[in-house]
């Protein structure tokens, strides 16, 4: 995995049953579908939660990561395949 | 009334919530490591398994074994998180939930049967819905005791359900060999056949209870129980575990430190930690213990020291680590170094000092205390840590629980 830590913008479907589901994000003026979210999981650091999802869009897996506490997307990580 | 108890456990788990998080992993033989440069395989998938790859070898010893190996730099808080979920739904079965270890839950469902069905019942949905909402499996085991369920989950992996009812525990006891029951480690199981010529469960269980305490001392009766099948103790929520009675961190360090700086820069984080974690929880204490390891892995010492009022302060708790650290007298290079603080007592309502300097040094730690709280640990920090490119804990306790530090115990 490689350590990417770049603002991203994302669109996002909020369901019922606390159900938050990226559906596509832009990076760097590309903008990628998400196929799948492999996983999801929280953290905190300090006060922040934060909300980390691993999505494909097919050609690489890439993990987002909401901040409750300053509500603003990031790329963190990612991993060609 | 006979009890039902499940033990569940979570197959090859950090390494399957890898391959779940990256489905190009699945299938293939890979192995979690730790953060640091000098790190042993942490888990092994079952791939890897498979080519002799185990938990605690060296990444080259995997790699020998199976050159085709992925190495996954391991991620603590996908495994917390990902426990956590599984202990909530285990919750909704039971209150009466242990959790082990991260990677392992005791249930008491004994009472649960009239609303939720039998334990095998259970059991199959847990695993449904482990499978369902997590994409991992886990082998479970069922049994009236805990040490007997323990065996049965261990019977069948990955992906196991094995039940030992109470009319057949002795006949699958006969012949198991001591050392798979928990508890049996590899040093007693030796004693137990060069000393009392007992190699299996079934002669355990028969063995002469005075010549096992006269070997093993006040356990010897307990091992004639295990031996036995028997087990009464209780599945313990965390809520009525015993009380916590220190408050420590330790750190195995990436390479042999030697050097002076070095080691007081390992002790200053160390303090700052274990101040944290007793300032969050209102607590200071009066002994303070250093633990130290040497490069060899084999020589632990570790010496205290109890001081006249309980401190919590990490300028404090460091002065007086490296103090004790001195009076040591180590002077060869060290592997691992560990504070911590007992003799607890809350904290609130201490007398305020009557010097200005400790005035400021208790402002000094609110203020860095509340960035940290806001920011995160070490956002701000001692001047000479910012060099430090690993700060903080990167292992998970065994003692940890979803929810942290519960009864700790103060004086």
């Amino acid at each position: 995995m490689e350590l990417i830590r770049e603002p991203i913008r994302v669109a996002v479907v909020f369901g019922p049953g606390r159900q938050i589901k990226p559906v596509w994000f832009e990076w760097r003026r590309r903008k990628h579908a998400i196929q799948q979210t492999t996983y999801t999981w929280t953290d905190r650091v300090g006060d922040d939660t934060r909300l980390h999802f691993s999505v494909s869009d097919g050609e690489a897996l890439f993990e987002l990561v909401y901040s409750t506490a300053r509500q603003n997307w990031e790329l963190l990580n990612l991993q060609t395949e | 009334m006979t009890r039902s108890i499940i033990h569940l456990d979570m197959n090859a788990f950090f390494a399957s919530v890898e391959q779940q998080a990256n489905p190009e992993l699945k299938g293939k033989p890979i192995a979690v490591v730790g953060a640091s440069h000098r790190t042993v395989i942490t888990t092994a998938s079952y791939e890897a398994r498979a080519f002799g790859v185990k938990t605690g070898m060296a990444i080259w010893e995997g790699k020998r074994a199976c050159p085709e190996l992925i190495i996954v730099k391991g991620d603590n808080k996908k495994y917390t998180h990902t426990s956590s979920r599984i202990t909530a739904m285990l919750r909704e079965y039971t209150p009466l939930v242990e959790v082990f270890s991260i990677d392992e839950a005791f249930l008491d469902v004994t009472h649960s049967q009239a609303l939720y069905g039998p334990a095998e019942t259970i059991a199959y949905q847990l695993k449904a819905r482990i499978r369902h909402e997590l994409g991992l499996t886990c082998s479970i085991g069922i049994a009236p005791n805990k040490l007997l369920a323990k065996l049965a989950s261990d019977m069948k992996k990955p992906d196991g359900l094995t039940v030992i009812p109470p009319d057949r525990v002795g006949e699958i006891l006969e012949r198991l060999p001591v050392g798979d029951l928990c508890g049996v480690g590899k040093r007693l199981q030796k004693q137990l056949a060069l000393y009392c010529n007992v190699h299996t469960c079934g002669e355990l269980g028969r063995a002469d209870e005075g010549m096992l305490t006269r070997r093993f001392g006040i356990i010897g009766k307990r091992l004639k129980e295990m031996g036995q099948g028997l087990d009464d103790s209780p599945v313990v929520p965390v809520e009525e575990e015993e009380q916590v009675k220190s408050v420590g961190h330790s750190m195995t360090l990436p390479r042999d430190v030697e050097s002076r700086d070095d080691i007081l820069k390992r002790l200053l984080q160390l303090s700052e930690m274990v101040g944290r974690r007793a300032r969050r929880y209102g607590l200071a204490g009066k002994t303070l213990s250093v633990q130290v390891r040497l490069g060899d892995f084999f020589s632990n010492f570790q010496k205290q020291t109890t001081l006249s009022t309980p401190i919590n302060l990490s300028d404090d708790i460091y002065q007086t680590a490296v103090r004790v650290f001195d009076s040591m007298g180590i002077d060869q290079p060290i592997r691992l170094l560990g504070i911590s603080l007992s003799n607890l007592y809350e904290h609130e309502g201490q007398q305020i000092s009557l010097f200005e300097s400790d005035r400021k040094k208790e402002q000094l730690t609110r203020a860095m205390d509340a960035v940290n709280n806001k920011l995160g640990d070490f956002k701000v920090t001692f001047g000479s840590l910012l060099d430090e490119k690993e700060k903080g804990s990167h292992v998970i306790s065994p003692a940890w629980k979803p929810e942290g530090i519960r009864n700790v115990g103060v004086t």
